[in-house]
Order: structure tokens, then C-alpha cells, then sequence
């Protein structure tokens, strides 16, 4: 063995687990410090205290953070997936796919601020909305549509070509083929899309700043109305800087979040490949 | 009845494609419209090269200048990508040719749980963690360009190890009959053949990698300490988008300073677009060449 060789090894054998090792400590390092604030008073109250959330729980947080993800989800499901069946089965020019994958693939990088900033100015100024759940909302969902757009073509993409082929020679229309045959087939992985997708919208703080989160509110009962959200909320309570173990409890509820919901889009992933 | 709810549909989906493209473009152009006032007033060059930020004085001119917040923007991401290229590659190359099909199947979502840990929770134990370790090893204020960097290169990690990892796994198998025929070991094939040749695919992975550090801000913002200085390794710093996240609140709206701070989103969306741009049309060259 050369000595390059071995400097390779060393070298590729460190990092590997220095990345395992960093995914388990930030893990087990919520897990263990949050465990001690949990509780079920602290799921189902409403932040209290002279500093706000030094006592009490984070019910109306989750649940906004719950609404707020449904709707991004929904916006971004129903543009994200139609785009991708315009793309991959409609276009009728191969330049205008390419275009529409460009725009997709540029977009998906923009900065979440940089969407906060958007839905700020178009949805709560100009066309009057104010902050509000339907605001912070369809803000994450622009966010997410080029994520869940791209995730769907590639989804359309790996099923078999036979599959439409066949169908069309068989005479069943295209709308036909892809409603009933293309989408329950590409049913899984969409579903994963959009369980990664709400979860990347779920942890996102930054568009809801201006758009939709506040300090305290109670569950809203109208899509008017502003809510509170768990990322905002964990902001605020380190900023304050008092209650730490409510803070590690806020961060051990979304880091579970993000297991189960990533647990859940593996298991659609793996389900399909077997 | 097939044919009117089949046109129905294919014009749903149209209509669907037409809003979302139109949409992400109008993005674009609505960020040019609302920063106009703020580039008219103050002219490009003062707001991209100014060193002074004072949007707020009563008894002169307020200062609108970009510069050090550019610079600590590009210095923490720079910093950040070095960072995660050491542990990525490294990681990925591990991976690709130390490691089985089966159990790399379960340790690549293992890795991708970083993407989807919240960057509100990064900023939190970044805090906790990084921030505090450096105040006991000696600093007045842990808040720094460093922990900041150190921060981003973790949550970059996964986007930088599932792009090289694309390209090393497919030399690997590509390889491996060969080089078992001549008896060749594993990691030599992996330091002399997989490595070399996946160049273009950690090209590619150190583009997306870049992308996401500079538009991330909220756990940028928790442990750089934002302060409008020019930008040192152990010093304090203030990223655009902390920037962005920080004063918006507070800003008047339709006043010079709001405007320009959407002329501070716009840079940034301006830089991120190229960087994508760049990374796009790379990704589709080598898919081309079968590379990646």
C-alpha cells in the first residue's frame, strides 16, 4: 500500500465518521437536553410567563407550525405536480421542457429570505392580506414548488416508458393514461416529495418573519388570522436568552418531527424499490 | 364525455405550468421593481462598494453601503464550502467504495436527516455548542465569522456527500470487475481511479453546496453576533440576508431604507441566480458526457 493510498484511507475513514458522528450528536443532544422540558402540559398549554414562554407550553405554535406547513404543502402539490405533468407528458416543443426544468432548477436555490421579502411586499402590502396564516403560508409553499416540481418530474421520469406507450397504442386517451395508470403508479414517491417538502417548510423561520408569525396568539380559527409558529417561537425564546430548557424542548419536538417525517418518505422510497 | 374532461384536465395542467413558471419570474421581476427607488437614489455602485451601513441618523445623510456585509456573506460561505469539501469528499469517497450496497442504503438517509434538520435548530446548538467552546477556549464573544462557518458547513454536508457520492458510486461499479481481475485493493482504486475522476461531480456538489450557504440566514444570524464590520476569521459579521431578517420589521414602509433592503435582496437573489445558473447548466453538460 502507498503511502497516498493510506492518507486516502485515513483521511476518507475520519470523515465519514466525524459526518456520522456530528448527525448522532446533534440527535442525541436535543433529544437528551429537551427530554426534561417535555411533558404533556407542555404540548397541549399556551406559552406563559413575565418573559413569554418561560412557563407554560407551545400548543398554539405547533398546531400554527401544523396549518402553516398543510398549506404550503397543498399550494405547492397542486402547481408543483401539475407543472411536472405539463413538462414531462404535455410540452409540446423539447426547448419549452428544458425551459421550464431551467427556471425549476434556478429557482429552487433562492434564499428563504429572499421569499419572505416576496410574500411580504405582494401578499400582506399590496394586496392587503396582512400577516396571516394564508400569507406565511403560500409564501412557504412558493418556496417548496420548485423543490416538489423537480422531485415529481424525476418521480414521472424513472416510471417506465412502456407504461404510456402501451396505453396510447391501446387506444386510451393521454388525460385518461396519466390520470388512472402514470399518478397511482408515481404515487409513492410524490407522497415523499411532499412529506420532505412540508418538513423543509416546517423548519423554515425565515419567510414567516414578516409574513405570518407572531410571539403569542392563540390556535386561529380563520386563515386571516396571524399564528404562532415553532421555529419563530425557539427563535424568540433564545433571543430573550432565559428559559433554555423550553427552548430544548421546542427543538426536541421539531427535531422528532423531522425523524418521523423523513422515517415516513424512506419507507415510501424503499416500499416502491421492493 | 372522455374528450371534454380530457382537454379540461390538459388545460388545468397548463394552466397550472403557466402560473408556476409565471409566478417564480414575476418573483424576479417584483424584487427589480420594489428596489428601483432604493438603486435610483443611492446609484449601484455606492450600494454595492459603500462600507457604511446607517439607514437610520437624524443629523446626516444616512449611509446605505453593502460592502461588508458582501464580504462577510462570501467569507462565511467560502470558508463554510472549504470546510464541508474536506469532510464530504472524504465522506463520500468512504462511502462509494468502503461500504456495501445494502448498508449504504441505510446510511445515505441517515446523512440526509442533516437537510432536513430546521436552520433554527442549527443556529440553537450552534449557539450552545459552538459559540460556548469558543468562549471557554479564550474568546471574549464566541459569536464569529468561524462558528458561523462551521455551523453552515454542517447543514451544506448532505447536498455536497449526495452529489459527489452520485458520481463515485457509479466509477465504483464501473471499476470494481477490473480492478478485482488485477488485484487491485479497494482503497487503491479508490485514491488512484475514483477520486481523479470525480472531479467534475465535487464541481458540481461544491456549486450546489455554495448556493445553499449564501442564501442561508437564521442560523447565520444566531452565532455571527451581526455586526456591521469588515469581516475577520474571529471577528463578528453581518450576512445580507441577517441583514434582511434583522431590519425589515423595523423599516418604514416605502421609505429609502425598506427600498434598500429589497436592493439587499436583490444582490443576493442576483448572486444566487448565477450560482444556480452556472450549476444547472454544468449538471446538464456532464449528464451529456455520462460523467455524473
Amino acid at each position: 500500500m502507498t503511502t497516498k493510498t493510506r492518507w486516502v484511507r485515513l483521511w476518507a475513514t475520519l470523515a465519514f465518521f466525524l459526518t456520522v458522528g456530528t448527525v448522532l450528536f446533534l440527535f442525541v443532544y436535543v433529544f437528551c437536553k429537551g427530554a426534561g422540558a417535555l411533558s404533556w402540559a407542555f404540548l397541549t398549554q399556551s406559552p406563559q410567563g413575565t418573559v413569554l414562554g418561560t412557563e407554560g407550553g407551545i400548543f398554539p405554535a405547533l398546531v400554527g407550525s401544523l396549518l402553516y406547513t398543510a398549506i404550503a404543502v397543498l399550494f405547492a402539490a397542486l402547481l408543483g405536480i401539475a407543472t411536472a405533468l405539463y413538462q414531462v407528458y404535455y410540452c409540446p416543443h423539447r426547448k419549452a421542457a428544458e425551459a421550464i426544468a431551467l427556471v425549476m432548477h434556478c429557482m429552487a436555490g433562492v434564499p428563504s429570505i429572499v421569499m419572505g421579502l416576496f410574500g411580504y411586499s405582494l401578499l400582506v402590502l399590496v394586496l392587503g392580506w396582512g400577516k396571516c396564516l394564508l400569507a406565511g403560508g403560500i409564501t412557504q409553499g412558493i418556496m417548496i414548488l420548485p423543490f416538489l416540481e423537480v422531485r415529481a418530474v424525476k418521480a414521472f421520469q424513472e416510471l417506465d416508458p412502456a407504461l404510456l406507450e402501451s396505453s396510447l397504442a391501446l387506444g386510451v386517451s393521454r388525460g385518461y393514461t396519466i390520470r388512472h395508470l402514470i399518478l397511482p403508479q408515481a404515487r409513492g414517491a410524490l407522497v415523499s416529495a411532499m412529506i420532505l417538502g412540508g418538513c423543509y417548510a416546517m423548519g423554515a423561520a425565515a419567510p414567516l418573519i414578516f409574513t405570518g408569525a407572531v410571539l403569542l396568539s392563540r390556535v386561529p380559527t380563520d386563515l386571516m388570522q396571524p399564528a404562532m409558529a415553532l421555529p419563530y417561537h425557539l427563535y424568540t425564546l433564545l433571543t430573550q436568552g432565559t428559559s433554555p430548557t423550553h427552548a430544548y424542548g421546542t427543538a426536541f419536538v421539531m427535531m422528532l418531527l423531522v425523524l418521523v417525517s423523513n422515517a415516513a418518505a424512506t419507507f415510501l422510497t424503499w416500499r416502491k424499490l421492493k | 364525455m372522455t374528450t371534454v374532461k380530457d382537454a379540461l384536465w390538459r388545460w388545468l395542467l397548463t394552466a397550472g405550468a403557466l402560473l408556476s413558471v409565471g409566478l417564480l419570474l414575476f418573483l424576479v421581476v417584483f424584487m427589480v421593481n420594489q428596489s428601483l427607488p432604493a438603486l435610483r437614489a443611492i446609484g449601484l455602485e455606492k450600494l454595492l462598494l459603500g462600507t457604511e451601513w446607517r439607514p437610520v441618523i437624524y443629523d446626516e445623510a444616512p449611509q446605505y453601503g453593502l460592502f461588508p456585509m458582501l464580504l462577510s456573506t462570501v467569507y462565511v460561505s467560502a470558508l463554510a464550502v472549504l470546510f464541508s469539501l474536506v469532510l464530504g469528499v472524504g465522506c463520500a469517497l468512504f462511502l462509494a467504495c468502503a461500504v456495501g450496497d445494502r448498508l449504504r442504503a441505510f446510511l445515505i438517509p441517515s446523512i440526509d436527516l442533516l437537510a432536513g434538520i430546521p436552520s433554527v435548530v442549527y443556529g440553537f446548538v450552534g449557539l450552545y455548542v459552538v459559540v460556548r467552546t469558543m468562549e471557554r477556549m479564550g474568546r471574549a464573544a464566541g459569536e464569529s465569522i468561524l462558528a458561523g462557518s462551521i455551523v453552515l458547513a454542517v447543514m451544506i454536508l448532505p447536498y455536497m456527500i449526495s452529489t459527489c457520492l452520485h458520481t463515485m458510486v457509479q466509477l465504483r461499479h464501473g471499476w470494481q470487475d477490473a480492478s478485482d481481475a488485477l488485484g487491485v485493493s479497494r482503497w487503491y482504486m479508490a485514491a488512484e481511479l475514483v477520486l481523479p475522476a470525480s472531479k467534475k461531480g465535487i464541481l458540481v456538489g461544491t456549486a450546489l453546496a455554495a448556493g445553499r450557504a449564501m442564501g442561508e440566514t437564521m442560523a447565520v444570524m444566531m452565532v455571527m453576533g451581526n455586526a456591521v464590520l469588515r469581516p475577520t476569521l474571529l471577528g463578528k459579521g453581518e450576512t445580507i440576508s441577517a441583514l434582511i431578517a434583522l431590519e425589515m420589521g423595523t423599516a418604514e414602509v416605502g421609505s429609502l431604507h425598506f427600498s434598500a433592503l429589497y436592493a439587499a435582496g436583490l444582490c443576493l437573489l442576483v448572486l444566487l441566480l448565477m450560482i444556480n445558473l452556472a450549476f444547472s447548466l454544468l449538471r446538464r453538460k456532464l449528464d451529456r458526457e455520462g460523467v455524473l
